[in-house]
Order: C-alpha cells, then structure tokens, then sequence
C-alpha cells in the first residue's frame, strides 16, 4: 500500500462486510475489518444458504428479483466452490392460488429470471420425495451457497490485497473530533491478530479516513455511538437443520408470502425455512419450539417424509430490515429487502462514516461494489470494481473438481467433499507426507483440512468449523469435538485447547436443544454420557482450582496390599497382579 | 400362526406409508437407491464397527459405520461416489444384526456394491472370478453332468496351482465334492410330489395325531444349489424328517437364491435369478405351501434381500412366508415333545451358529433344540464368524482374512469334548471343515435320526 491510500475501517464480518473489505482492499484503500464474533457471527452465518434466482420476489419486488438473477450468475462464476447449481422449484399445491402462480410465471419473465413449467409428474421424477397430490411447479435457477466459505474467501482475498481482518474485536466506541467520525474504539477480546484463547484482551484506537457501518441487525447500535440514528427493524427467522437432504433440489412454495415455505438442500443436510417476526433487541429473543414444530408442519404438505426425518439442530438470524423513517410499514415481511446506503455527511451533516443496511447474502457483491464506488468517488480513486470478475481464493479453478483428481489417500467420498470445500487449494491443503485421518466422519473431514483451518484462525474452534464443516453433522461435534480440539496441541497448550473444546461443544449444544427428540435426543444423550460420564468433563478437577480429594477414592481391592496403601505412588510400581498360575482362561 | 400373523400385519403397515419412506430409486438406476435417509438412524456408538469380523483383522478396512451410514450421508443425487473399500466387506451382516438403532446396513452395503461393481470397478480377472464365484450354480450344473471327473480335477494339485495363478482362487482350499446324483434327480427317481403325499399321509395315519387328508401340512423346499449339486444328504435329511412328521412337500422350480450374488455386487444377476424364484415359490404359497430352506443364507436372501432389493410381484408374501427348516418346525410341531425320551446315535457336536443364522434370531435354535435329546451333545462355540462368508474366502488375496477371522472358532471347536462339527450354513461347514478336518453335519441330519 502506498502512503497515500485513504484508510477506511469496516464494522462487520458478514457478507457485507467482507465483501467490502474486498473490493476496497483490490481498489487500493487501506481496509481494517473488525468484527465482534468470528466472521459470519451475525445474519451471514444464520440464514438458509440460498442463492436466490430471484424468483422469490418476481412478484413483489422486481428490482430485487433482477439485481439477485444477475449477482445469481455472477457467484456461480467468482464462488464456484461456494455454491451447488441445484435449481428451485416454485410448487405449487392444489389450495395455493393459481393467480399467483400465473403472476409469479410472468414476473419470472418480466425479470429475465430463465424458468420452465414442469406437470406434477416431472417435478416429482425429479424430486421422488415431492408430495404426490402438488399441482405443478416452474423450474428457476435457485442455488445452494455456503455463507461461511463465501465469507472466509473473501476475507482471506482482502488479506491477500493488504487487508487487515480482527475477529473477536468489538467496537465499543466512535471516535469523534470536531462533528467528524475519525475512527474507533476496539476491544480486542484476546488482543490484536488470530484468536488466542487464554490471552489477554486489549484496547486499540484504530484513527481511520472513513468509517464503514456494516454492522448488520447492529447497525443502529454502532450508528448511536455517535448520537446518529439509524432504524433497523430487526426480524427473526427460525431455520430447521435436517441430517440428509430428502430433496436435492431448492423446493419453495408458491404462494404471496408465508412462513416455513422453503427446503434447500445444504451440503449433507436440508434446511427448512423459515419465519418472519419482529423483534426488539437483536442478540435477545425468544427462540421457541412453536416455531420449529411449524417448519415441519408447513413443509411436510410439499415433502411428506419430512414429519418422520431426523432434524438435528435449529438456528434462528435476524433480518437488519431497514426503511426510510417515514416509511411505516406494520407487518416486517412487507418490508422492502432492498438496500440502502447512509451517507451520514449527507444525511445527518455527520461527516466521516457510511453505513449500509438491509439487502441479503444473494447481492453482497453488489451491495460492497456500490458502497466501494461511493467511496471511491469521496477519495478519487479508481472507481471500477473488479470483484465480478477476479475469482475467489479457492474458486480460481474451476476444473480442480471436474478432472480425475487425485484423492490423496483418502477414501473416495471423503476426497470429493474435501474436493468441494476446498475447491482449487484442495492440493494445497490435502497434499501432506503426515498421517492425514478423518477427524470428523460425519462431514469427511481430515486432519490436515482441520490443520489449515487452525492455521487461519488459531484457537477458535467455530472459525475451524465454519471453514470445514467438522461439528456439523449427525452427532454435532459428539465425536469430533475433542478430536479437534486435540488438534491444537502442541502448538497451543492443553488449557487453552479445553476452552476452545468448551466453546465449540456449547455452541453445539445450543443448536440441538431445538432438536431433542427422536434419534437426536439419542444423539444428544449419547454424547452427554461420553463426555460427562467417561471423559469427566462435567465435573472434571483439572477445571477446578482446589487439589483433587484422592482420599475420597476407596483403597482398591484388598487383594493388592502395596497398591491399596499406596495408590498414587510416583514410583512407578503398578497395581496389576499377573497370574502366572496360567488358570482357568477359557475363551468365552 | 402367530409368527406369520405378526408377519402380515407387518406388510399392512408398510403399505401405509405410503409417502414414503421406502427408499426410492432416484439416482436413475435400480442399483442405485436414496437410502440417505436411512443415515437417520445412525447415533454414530460404533456397534457396527466393533461386531466387524473383517474390521477386526484388517486395519485398512473402513468398518460398516463409514460403509453404511456414513458413505450414504455424504452421497449427493447423481454422484454416488462408492469407495473400493466395499469389495472388503464379507456379507456377514453382524453390523445389520448389532446396530442398535436400525440402520439398514444389508441394504445399504448390497445396494454400495452393486453399484461399485456393476459401473465404477474396472474390468479384472478378479472381477471376472468374483462374477464365476457368484454364479457358483452355473458351475455347480456343469460340474454334475460329470461329478466324478469333476471332483477329480477341482482337487487336482496342478489344476489348482493354474487355478490360483489365472483366477486367483486360492490353492488352499478344498472344492466341495459333487454329489454323483443331485438332489433333485434323486427326488424325481423317488416319485417327486406324488411319492411325499404318500409318505406324509401313512406318517399322519400312523400317528393318529392329524386328518390323514390335509391341506396345512405343506411345504415347499427351496434347496438351493449346495444342498442339490453337494451336500444332498442335508436335502434328503429334510424329506424324511419333514414326511415323518406328516408334511408333504413339494420342489418348485428354482434358481440361486442370489446370496452369492450379492455378496460380488451382482445384483443383476440375481434380479434375474430372483424372478424365477419368486415366481414358482408364489405360485406355491398360492397353493397353501409355506417356504422352507436348509441354508440360513438363502432363507435370509428371500426373506431380507429381496424385498430390501428388488420389487417384484409377490416378494413380499415370499418374504412372510420363507422360514428355515428347524424354525417352521420349531414354530408349527411340538418338538420337544417328539423328541422326549428319543435317543439319538450321532457324535457329539461343537456347534457354530452361522452369522446369517443370527440375523434372522435363530442362533440358538439347534442347541436348544437337542439339549435333552439323550446321545447327542451340541456345545455353542461362541458368536464368532466362520469367516469364509460364502465366496469370500474362496479369493486369494481375501483368504488370509477368512482364516484370521475364523481362527477363534477354529480354537473354540478344538476347546470343545467333540470331534464333529454341526451348522446351518453350507460354506460355514466348509470352513469349519478346512479349518479343524472334523466333519461337519447339519442340524436336520440329527433330527432325522432323532426322529424316524
């Protein structure tokens, strides 16, 4: 970076976020990202992972439907390794309007959104698992993207454009001078760089050209630091994670609007969709069992064997909403999903900060693009982004998953999704002369995946999970969890690799507590009684500050004198009596 | 009827569900099925994995909770990527008897093979051998038209070195000797169903217990190959002790069973071999007849496999109606007290129950069974597998693990007071011969002797 770049700093691991701290960092500006959780801590990391077509607003808002139709094929192009080309249907069942549908078929057309007409029967060749009495459905080019990935790339692009990324470094005040934003206050919660449990939190003014609110639902939070006021309208959704896909196709429902009316097939699993409600306070809502039981009421009449399939967590995101003050709209699933961008200079006279608000996953790209240019203009730099065409890390090469590649000694399912979320570092990655095993069996994930994922981001064990997906599968972290956690050793030390453990299994934890019933409730027991139980991690003395009371052991048997008196002797001398006398050993 | 009754009302429920959870053939193929979603069941505790006899000699085997459970998850629609490691599995399906949550591992392991073998492995002798071994009844045929010259040159030194060297067949082994009449010549000489009517009629007139006219004692016998082309013994232990006992018995055409098949990932052979199966055993069932088998693998074929693999016309009422041999009797006769006070002159036996018995609940039924029969003693040498698993250990580069699995029985039987060997399944009896020389019997031998 020379002298002169301007220095902007982003508030905001999101889409969002990262997307700006992209375009800027390849415009030239001198970026800092901060972020208060690890990326995608906020609405990025709890929404539903679909790539709209666009099709989902070609009735209602059509300059959202062709601004997602367009960003739609531009990640299929930069993301390649963040998104399945599934496809979506709009199913229409015999009670949905036909009115509706017939809007809905020309609104696709109006927006360039390409869509076919399939008879209940081809739907259902193509979907066995459709309802059997739907009507018809329209085919759109929906797809399934990975938020997690999408943002680590493109964080990982900004750094590799000079770009410095903080996660875990709230911003806890706005510095102002003379009615001018200048920077802020960051608390970084284990100091500055890659996360380290165990290390000491420290204060950091971070004096900037420009300011960047991307704060998501947070939005408002950040822009009352300095007596600034933004509405956001902040609006829950409840999404329901399945433990297989029972469709591989995005099924959505098609009716005006309505909760729990989406299936995307998500990886290995399926997720439902969703609810709309307003809240008041973004991180402290009710999450209530009504609102799960709902998804599966809802969506079992378009996928029936979804009433009896495993569900093995849920989640809940909060939409950052936001409308013009004078706007009004009562009910939040009217609310426009458009986006804004706040000059604050011009529109509050508060010069030193912008924000952007509302708009979805879908258009981030072009979200940052427009908010970069605004910028760009401001500071008179080069005001051409060229993030729709300059490939993500990890998606520059496309064939990497088309040719026979090599499998690097891993068993053939295992080296295909390693494949896929690594996409052109795969070799990278995998390539190792150490022994590589599976950590995580659910989601095939190896031990030198896990080992790049750590590298990235120290000892935060959910930064591992977002970049690999070990923890994510059918027994949540259960068998894994530990595992990972031993990963860290011996470069981080066992303290700091329990809490990481701790973190990573009550993030788990709080997911399956939506799902506790059925195989998951067996699941969940299962899991209980493996680390409370046999790891003792329940009530485990290495946690507690006092010594252990060894004096609350029984003596051992009494057969075994010197061991009984004797029991933790560092001598070396065992307990173990052998029997030579060579007795009564049978084989049963 | 009890057993067949729950049977039934079984079928009932299952054509309820009908938005199904049957699994579906959506990847295009009927070897290729949805059965992710049978990854539900799967709590991940490592049953499977611990009851695996291969995994238990063979480091490099993956074990059944990635091969079932595990590899189907991560499977996506149109891209079924199956690991080589399936041509490791034996078949045995102690994983499917031993998960605790019902995952289908038969199913999920046929249909992984099948799919393996049938369009991802590439053209090898060894996959030609695998397809030779799973079609054993076309060899078994060819071999009886000349048994003696047959048994002389399977068991000829220099046939075997070629054997081992072209065809990988491993030189170590005994080929079963052919039967110089086959079971089902032996059967049409006799005078066929005519003759069994007869038979069973004088029985029940003898015993006075049932109307000498009856339509419920009547069975048809599914032989198989080995009990028709090798062991005919079994097959005619199984007439007179079924006769004698006043059931007549009919022999409906048929083919392999299929298990061989399934084992080499040869689904459409045994689709082909099913149909035939299928049809002339309905047609019985039809009639008022009931399925029985001597082989525990081919009663577990028609009851699990079929209907897990294939959809054909009349597969599921096969299924209800198959049984083994001793089960139905166990099921419809008092057998205890037929064989109260009965004094059999048999050797003493060290009995291994075959895996696929297991599976079905039967491992227990022969000990059980003579337990108080005066001359013979049956002693359980425990639940481990054979290890030869039908075709399995009939492949070079597999017969090291056969053997390794199987030494603990080898050891258990030589622990036991007794120099014979007693079991269901055809090539557990094999095994257990090469692995101990005793001779090895069939538990219907013994009640024939008991009985008549």
């Amino acid at each position: 970076m020379t002298a002169t770049s301007p220095d902007v700093l982003v508030i905001g691991g999101g889409s969002t976020g990262v997307g700006i701290a992209r375009d800027a960092a390849m415009r030239g500006f001198d970026v800092t990202l901060v972020e208060k959780g690890n990326l995608t801590h906020g609405t990025t990391g709890r929404m539903h992972g679909l790539l709209h077509s666009g099709g989902r607003y070609a009735v209602s808002d059509q300059a959202s439907a062709r601004e997602c139709i367009e960003e739609n094929m531009i990640l299929r192009d930069i993301a390649a390794h963040c998104v399945e080309d599934t496809g979506g249907l709009f199913v229409k069942r015999p009670e949905d309007s036909a009115e509706y549908y017939q809007r809905k078929l020309e609104g696709l057309v109006e927006c360039s959104i390409p869509a076919t007409e399939l008879t209940a029967q081809e739907a259902r060749a193509r979907e066995p698992f459709l309802a059997r009495d739907i009507d018809k459905a329209i085919e759109v080019p929906d797809a399934a993207i990975d938020p997690f990935r999408l943002c680590v790339a493109n964080a990982k692009s900004a750094q590799d454009h000079g770009a410095r990324i903080e996660t875990f470094s709230e911003v806890t005040d706005l510095l102002v001078e003379d009615g001018e934003i200048v920077g802020a206050e960051i608390t970084h919660e284990s100091g500055a760089g890659k996360r380290v449990h165990g290390t000491e939190g420290t204060v950091e003014e971070i004096h900037v050209d420009h300011v960047v609110n991307a704060a998501g639902a947070w939005t408002g939070e950040i822009a009352a630091m300095a007596d600034i006021d933004v509405e956001v309208r902040p609006s829950k959704g409840v999404m329901t994670i399945m433990n297989v896909r029972q469709v591989d196709t995005v099924i959505n429902r098609c009716q005006p609007k309505g909760d729990a009316d989406i299936v995307v097939p998500h990886e290995t699993t399926a997720i439902l969709g969703t609810t709309d409600e307003e809240v008041g306070d973004p991180a402290d809502y009710p999450e209530e069992q009504w609102e799960v039981d709902l998804m599966i009421e809802e969506l079992a009449k378009l996928v029936p064997i979804l009433e009896d399939a495993r569900t093995i967590r849920s989640f809940w995101g909060v939409r950052p909403l936001y409308e013009p003050p004078e706007t009004g709209t009562d009910d939040p699933t009217d609310i426009t999903r458009e986006f804004f961008l706040l000059d604050h200079d011009e529109r509050d006279a508060f010069p030193g900060m912008t924000t952007i608000v509302g708009g979805k996953l879908t258009t981030y790209r072009l979200m940052a693009e427009q908010l970069v240019d605004h910028l760009a203009g401001k500071f008179g730099l080069d005001s051409t982004s060229r993030t729709a065409e300059e490939p993500l890390p990890g998606s520059e090469d496309e064939s990497v998953l088309d040719e026979a590649m090599d499998d690097f000694g891993l068993r053939s399912p295992v080296a295909k999704r390693s494949a896929e979320r690594l996409g052109s570092r795969t070799a990278d990655v995998l390539d190792t002369d150490e022994p590589n095993p599976v950590v995580c069996g659910c989601e095939a994930v190896t031990r030198a995946e896990v080992a790049d994922a750590i590298e990235q981001s120290g000892t935060d064990l959910n930064a591992v999970r977002i970049r690999t997906r070990a923890g994510m599968g059918n027994c949540q972290g259960g068998f894994c969890s530990h595992r990972l956690a031993n990963e860290l050793h011996p470069e981080f030390d066992e303290g700091q690799a329990r809490a990481a453990l701790d973190e990573l299994y009550q993030e788990r934890w709080k997911g399956q507590r939506h799902a506790l019933w059925g195989k998951q409730l067996s699941q969940a027991m299962i899991t209980y009684a493996m680390h409370a139980l046999t790891m003792n991690r329940d009530r485990d003395p290495a946690t507690s500050e006092d010594a252990p009371d060894f004096g609350a052991f029984d003596a051992g048997p009494a057969s075994t004198p010197g061991a009984a008196e004797d029991g933790e002797s560092a001598d070396g001398a065992t307990g173990v009596v052998t029997d030579g006398s060579g007795g009564d050993r049978r084989g049963d | 009827m009890s057993d067949t009754e729950s049977r039934d009302s079984r079928e009932v429920e299952q054509s309820d569900t009908e938005d199904g959870y049957e699994p579906r053939d959506i990847f295009g193929t009927t070897t290729e099925m949805d059965l992710r979603s049978g990854a539900d069941n799967c709590t991940k505790v490592g049953t499977c994995d611990a009851e695996c006899p291969v995994a238990e000699v063979d480091d490099d085997f993956p074990g059944p909770q990635f091969q079932g459970p595990e590899q189907w998850r991560l499977s996506s629609k149109g891209d079924v990527e199956i690991d080589d490691s399936v041509t490791k599995c034996s078949n045995c399906l102690r994983c499917d008897s031993g998960c605790p949550s019902g995952v289908p591992f038969s199913e999920m392991h046929n249909t992984a093979r099948a799919k393996y073998v049938l369009e991802d492995q590439p053209l090898s002798i060894k996959k030609i051998r695998n397809r030779i071994l799973a079609n054993y009844r076309t060899s078994a045929w060819l071999a009886s038209k000349l048994p003696r010259t047959a048994n002389f040159f399977m068991n000829n030194g220099i046939v075997r070195w070629l054997m081992e060297k072209t065809m990988k067949i491993p030189s170590e082994r005994e080929f079963p000797e052919f039967a110089t009449q086959t079971f089902r010549e032996w059967w049409a000489e006799r005078g066929g169903e005519a003759t069994s009517k007869e038979r069973a009629q004088e029985a029940r007139a003898q015993r006075g217990d049932a109307p000498v006219h009856s339509d419920e004692k009547r069975v048809a016998y599914f032989h198989g190959c080995y009990s028709n082309y090798n062991t005919t013994q079994v097959a005619k232990s199984m007439v007179r002790a079924y006769e004698s006992l006043g059931y007549e018995i009919t022999v409906p055409k048929q083919k392999c069973s299929g298990t061989p098949m399934f084992a080499n990932g040869r689904v459409d052979d045994a689709r082909r071999h099913a149909k035939v199966n299928v049809e002339h055993l309905g047609d019985a069932i039809e009639d008022g007849y009931d399925v029985i088998c001597t082989c525990s693998s081919c009663s577990l074929a028609l009851r699990q496999e079929y209907p897990d693999l294939f959809d054909l016309d009349g597969i599921d009422e096969l299924a209800a109606h198959t049984y083994d041999a001793l089960e139905y009797l166990r099921i419809h006769e008092d057998l205890e007290a037929e064989l109260e006070g009965a004094t059999v002159d048999a050797p003493d036996v060290a009995y291994h129950a075959p895996c696929h018995s297991r599976n079905q609940g039967l491992g227990r039924q022969a000990v059980e069974l003579f337990a108080d029969v005066d001359g013979v003693a049956v002693t359980d040498v425990g639940d481990s597998c054979s290890g030869i698993s039908g075709t399995y250990g009939w492949k070079a580069e597999k017969y090291e693990t056969s053997m390794a699995i199987g030494e603990e029985m080898f050891e258990h039987m030589e622990a036991v007071d007794a120099e014979t060997g007693m079991t269901e399944c055809p090539t557990c009896a094999m095994q257990m011969e090469h692995g101990t020389g005793y001779e090895i019997m069939h538990p219907i031998e013994v009640l024939e002797t008991a009985l008549t």
